[in-house]
């Protein structure tokens, strides 16, 4: 055994170049698996333990206002454990240096410490005390976007009226992993954050003694949800509930589990195709590995080595490429999974977010990469097993090439010899040529995959910022509203347009599916907001009927032409089946929107105005700023041009973390794939090589029968790569969309291109390097030592 | 037939192979001129150094010292460009182990010559020429050993090549095969002038030379000029 082992060194040592080749494709798959993997299990595991420990509740609901002692009925429910009522209340803060207006959701907590749910981890100071109704804590994130340390003191107007608030602690809480502001998209730190204020405190700020506004429950371990959920809302009906919901509707909550999706989509999309290819590469490289060796595994064979011992010889070979990716790719994804996480953190307000390398995690990507060698490995392993001493040491019989179809295509379109070389060597080889091709062609359309998100969300960024919404500025008030305030708006010095949004918050049914969704009143008149469809034109409203978003009409699995059964949420509760009359393409969020009529039809009057849409002079903006920031109507102001740049930011910081990996992985298929072919190419052909060169031809001209053959298997693979990448693409982007967004499908024309010209590079660079062989092949050496 | 012109002339070459620690001197200080137009075998045991002169007059390899002339040309000065274009030019090859291409067929093998030739023959004359027009679209694997040697014995000639190297062409083959080869190298010598190097084993092969080259543990023991030719017919072995 001691021989082989040497030998296995010595194979390996001599075969360096494409043992490193394989090795970096299969250690993109562990890296990609120990990325994805990790991350989603520290992802994962780390929200689970936050829950728990900070008893995250299991349903929540909210209602405009209903007194305390409705906890009872609540707590009374079959299958409730514990409810806990709260008040939660948005204020402005008054930073007096800035311009755009800070916000914050206040979220009452018990002074004397009873809260059993959502609790608030302290990272530094205390919690609001009994009798001092200024305390607040402050939320981490906000604290460290806004400077804001212990003993902090600022003004907020809660409730419309001015009142002074003091940091006393800074913390977060598991309800608000993910804070959004109202109407934002995206968050933002640096201009809302949460706050948790004294319940005496806030209840006398809110004129809410003794009553709250919104409660979670948490249930007993056999409890049925939907059971709780119902009996909830019946308690709340009266209180203008508008209706229970579970973690899966938890805006917090989906925000992660969104994340944790996309994760999982990587991981069942980026390692199989590495593994994929790593395997044909060890099944073509220990293939030719192995038919060269013939006669020494004879010579072995005829001293008394074993069958079992020989092809343990060459598992181990490819064994030890796999012990070498799993070491590579080990370090390359804890790295990017560290990356990543940081990347998170800094979205996610997690007491502690960290990647922790698990070995499970380690030990899975080893067992995927060495299972992948091994099953490369099997054919040739096989076919080294089976050979007899004598038929071994016989040499292998020659290629033999008769006049097939692919001879004859060349015969008559007018090759050179060379070509026919070239494309005769393709045609003898029809697996090891598709596997090249196929190679090649995967890593095209990986590239082409990953390249187009940056076209996808531009294009998602454009439908949304710059042809749905064409306010400059959005106002959300703290209640719903009249006309009045529209009225008020328009008096504003550069203020030169002003639109209404009227919306019922309403629940949607279709066959089994239930969905919660916002239902937007859309006047005649509108001009600031358009629904668009895919080639860019506006849809127009269906008179009577509903028009659905996507993404909601997917939910619902609707089609025009269905119906579905629409009730509002809270009002007066009323329910109607409305006609759904077109979709469209939306791509962030999900909502439906309806005339004006078919609203009233269904609440019995017109919508309050929850919103306002402002159209206004650039060198008033500031002025407008500064004044709305002031009104106490005003819950929140979106600011189309700071939403945009915060969102092209964060598509930045994701993408392009994730890119830079994703180009170079996909450059490793390629590099690998055509390294190896290559160098296969040339052992096979060395020969031939140098009988060119006694038969006078120059270096370069040689060179072409190798680049040649690359090249043209590379070109061949362009299409096909495209093709995949195609394919993959929509897959990847249905499954990396959530309820929260869906990302269109809508590549660049340049992105096909880019996509094939990283790899063409990467392959002739490749070629080339190999190629340069030919330049040192000795002739003499070569013609001596017969194969 | 002799011709005043020297086509080769070569002064003390000397080769030493490298490998690791050993040094082997291949050839140890060789003189000669070949004529125009001559027809020469090297005769020799096995490792007195006939494929390397042969490798190094054929531009394939370079000597480790010496100089070696090829017309005007001083070959031991060409670099490797030149020196390729000098085989392509002039030199016709011709190995014990045919060395064709196995993906072309016999023709195609023999244009791959005529296709970077300056004044080459039709690859179907050149076929003709050794009897193989009828299996002219043959891949090598349907030819047997004596066909694929005079397949690369056309392609050799296909050229109309100044010389001819051949390293123990007959080496692999039968007797009747193998004249059947030679006939064809001496034609190309007698009918074009076609300078001709036979390097063989078989001392009868040495009588249809017009000179034979004794070589000796890397040296040119002794030079044997016949003066008569017997044709390759009368050779057996
Ligand atoms: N490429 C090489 N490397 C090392 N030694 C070589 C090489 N080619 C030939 N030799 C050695 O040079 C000597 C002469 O070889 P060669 O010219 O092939 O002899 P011949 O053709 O007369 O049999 C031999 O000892 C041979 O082993
Ligand atoms: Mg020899």
């Amino acid at each position: 055994m001691r021989a082989l082992d040497l030998k296995l060194m010595r194979d390996l040592w001599r075969m360096r170049g494409q043992a490193l080749a394989i090795a970096v494709v299969l250690a993109a798959a562990s890296a990609t698996f120990i990325l994805s993997m990790g991350v989603h299990r520290s992802l994962y595991e780390t929200r689970e333990a936050y829950y728990s420990e900070n008893n995250f509740g299991d349903v929540f609901a909210n209602m405009t206002r209903a007194p305390r002692s409705v906890l009872d009925q609540v707590s009374a429910i079959e299958g409730v454990q514990q409810a806990q009522g709260s008040i939660v209340q948005y204020a402005i803060l008054d930073f007096p240096n800035r311009i755009e207006a800070v916000r914050a959701l206040l979220q009452s907590v018990d002074e004397r410490g009873r809260d059993r749910i959502n609790l608030v981890s302290l990272k530094t100071g205390r919690m609001p005390a009994p009798g001092q109704p200024e305390e607040v804590v402050a939320d981490e994130a906000f604290a460290l976007a806004n400077n804001v340390v212990l003993g902090h003191e600022f003004d907020a107007i809660i409730y419309g009226r001015m009142q002074r608030l003091k940091v006393v602690g800074i913390g977060l809480a598991p309800n608000y992993v993910n804070a959004l502001a109202p109407g934002d998209i995206i968050p933002d730190d640096t201009r809302f954050g949460v706050f948790w204020m004294g319940e005496e405190a806030l209840e006398a700020a809110t004129d809410r003694t003794e009553a709250i506004n919104t409660l979670s429950v948490k249930l007993q371990r056999d409890a049925s949800q939907a059971d709780v959920i119902r009996a909830i809302d019946r308690i709340l009906e009266p209180y203008g509930g508008t209706g229970a919901f579970d973690r899966d509707d938890h805006p917090s909550h989906v925000f992660l589990d969104s994340e944790l999706d996309q994760l999982e989509a990587m991981v069942k999309i980026f390692p199989p195709v590495f593994l994929l290819v790593a395997t044909f590469l060890v099944y073509v490289v220990l293939g030719r590995m192995i038919r060269t060796q013939r006669s020494l595994i004879g010579l072995f064979k005829a001293f008394g080595y074993s069958d079992a011992a020989i092809a343990g010889h060459y598992l181990k070979f490819a064994i030890a490429i796999a012990i070498l990716a799993t070491i590579l790719g080990a370090i390359a994804g804890v790295w990017m999974a560290r990356e990543l996480t940081e990347l998170y953190a800094r979205y996610y307000h997690f007491p502690i977010l960290r990647f922790s390398f698990e070995p499970s995690v380690f030990f899975g990507a080893s067992a995927l990469a060495v299972a992948s060698a091994a099953v490369g490995a099997v054919s040739g392993v096989w076919s080294a097993a089976r050979l007899t001493p004598a038929v071994a040491m016989s040499p292998p019989p020659p290629p033999v090439y008769r006049a097939g179809m692919v001879e004859r295509i060349g015969q008559n379109a007018g090759f050179s010899a060379i070509g026919h070389m070239i494309v005769r060597h393709i045609a003898r080889w029809p697996a090891r040529s598709s596997m090249t091709i196929g190679g090649v062609a995967l890593s095209i359309g990986l590239l082409f995959s990953t390249l187009q998100f940056i076209d996808s969300s531009e294009f998602m960024l454009e439908s949304y910022f710059f042809r749905s919404q064409q306010q400059d500025i959005s106002v959300t008030f703290t209640e719903a509203r009249n006309e009045d305030v529209l009225f008020e708006l328009r008096q504003m010095p550069g203020v030169l347009r002003v639109e209404p949004v009227r919306g019922l918050s309403v629940e949607m049914n279709h066959g089994n599916r239930l969905e919660r969704t916002a239902l937007e009143a859309i006047p005649p008149s509108a001009k600031l907001t358009a629904r668009i469809d895919q080639d860019g034109n506006v849809i127009s409203m269906p008179p009577g009927g509903l028009m659905l978003s996507r993404q909601l009409a997917d939910q619902l699995k609707v089609d025009p032409g269905d119906s579905v059964y629409v009730k509002m949420l809270g009002g007066r509760r009323t329910e109607a089946m409305l006609p759904v009359g077109a979709t469209v393409d939306e791509f962030i969020g999900a909502r439906a929107y309806a005339t004006n009529e078919t609203i009233e039809k269904l609440a019995r009057d017109g919508a309050p105005v929850g919103a306002a849409l402002l159209l206004i002079d650039p060198a008033e903006r500031d002025n407008i700023l500064t004044v709305l920031k002031t009104m106490p109507a005003v819950l929140s102001i979106g600011d189309r041009d700071l939403e945009m740049s915060r969102f092209e930011e964060m598509i930045d910081d994701n993408i392009n973390t994730m890119l830079t990996f994703y180009i170079a992985f996909a450059s490793a298929i390629a590099v690998g794939v055509v390294y190896n072919s290559a160098r296969i190419l040339f052992s096979e052909r060395a020969h031939e090589l140098a009988t060119l060169r006694v038969l006078g031809y120059h270096r370069l001209e040689v060179a072409v029968v190798l680049i040649g053959e690359i090249a043209l298997l590379v070109v061949i693979s362009v299409p096909v790569g495209l093709m995949i990448g195609f394919w993959l693409a929509q897959l990847m982007l249905r499954m990396f969309g959530s309820d929260l967004f869906r990302l269109p499908f809508a590549p660049a024309n340049a992105t096909y291109g880019e996509a094939a010209i990283v790899v063409l590079i990467a392959a002739l660079l490749t070629a080339v390097i190999v190629a340069r062989r030919v330049m040192r092949l000795d002739m003499v050496r070569v013609l001596k030592a017969r194969d | 037939m002799q011709l005043e012109r020297n086509a080769f002339s070569g002064h003390d070459l000397r080769k030493i192979y490298v490998t690791g620690e050993t040094e082997v001197h291949a050839l140890r200080g060789v003189d000669f001129d070949i004529k125009k137009g001559e027809s020469l075998v090297l005769l020799g045991p096995s490792g007195s150094g006939k494929s390397t002169l042969l490798n190094i007059v054929g531009g394939l390899d370079r000597p480790t010292s010496g100089t070696l002339h090829y017309d005007e040309i001083e070959l031991t000065a060409l670099d490797d460009r030149d020196l390729t274009r000098f085989r392509r030019a002039n030199i016709g090859f011709i190995f014990q182990f045919y060395n064709l291409i196995p993906s072309l067929t016999a023709e195609e093998n023999v244009r791959l010559v005529t296709d970077i030739a300056s004044n080459p023959m039709d690859p179907g004359e050149a076929l003709a020429l050794v009897g193989l027009a009828d299996r002219k679209h043959h891949y090598p694997a349907q030819l047997s050993g004596g066909e694929q040697q005079r397949v690369a014995v056309a392609r050799a000639i296909a050229k109309q090549p100044s010389v001819l190297l051949c390293d123990e062409p007959t080496g692999a083959l039968d007797s009747r095969t193998g004249v059947r080869v030679l006939e064809t190298l001496e034609q190309a010598n007698r009918e074009l002038g076609t300078t001709l190097l036979i390097i063989t084993h078989n001392a009868g092969i040495a009588a249809m030379a017009d000179r034979v080259f004794h070589f000796l543990d890397g040296r040119i023991a002794r030079i044997e000029t016949n003066t008569h030719r017997i044709s390759p017919s009368e050779i057996s072995w």
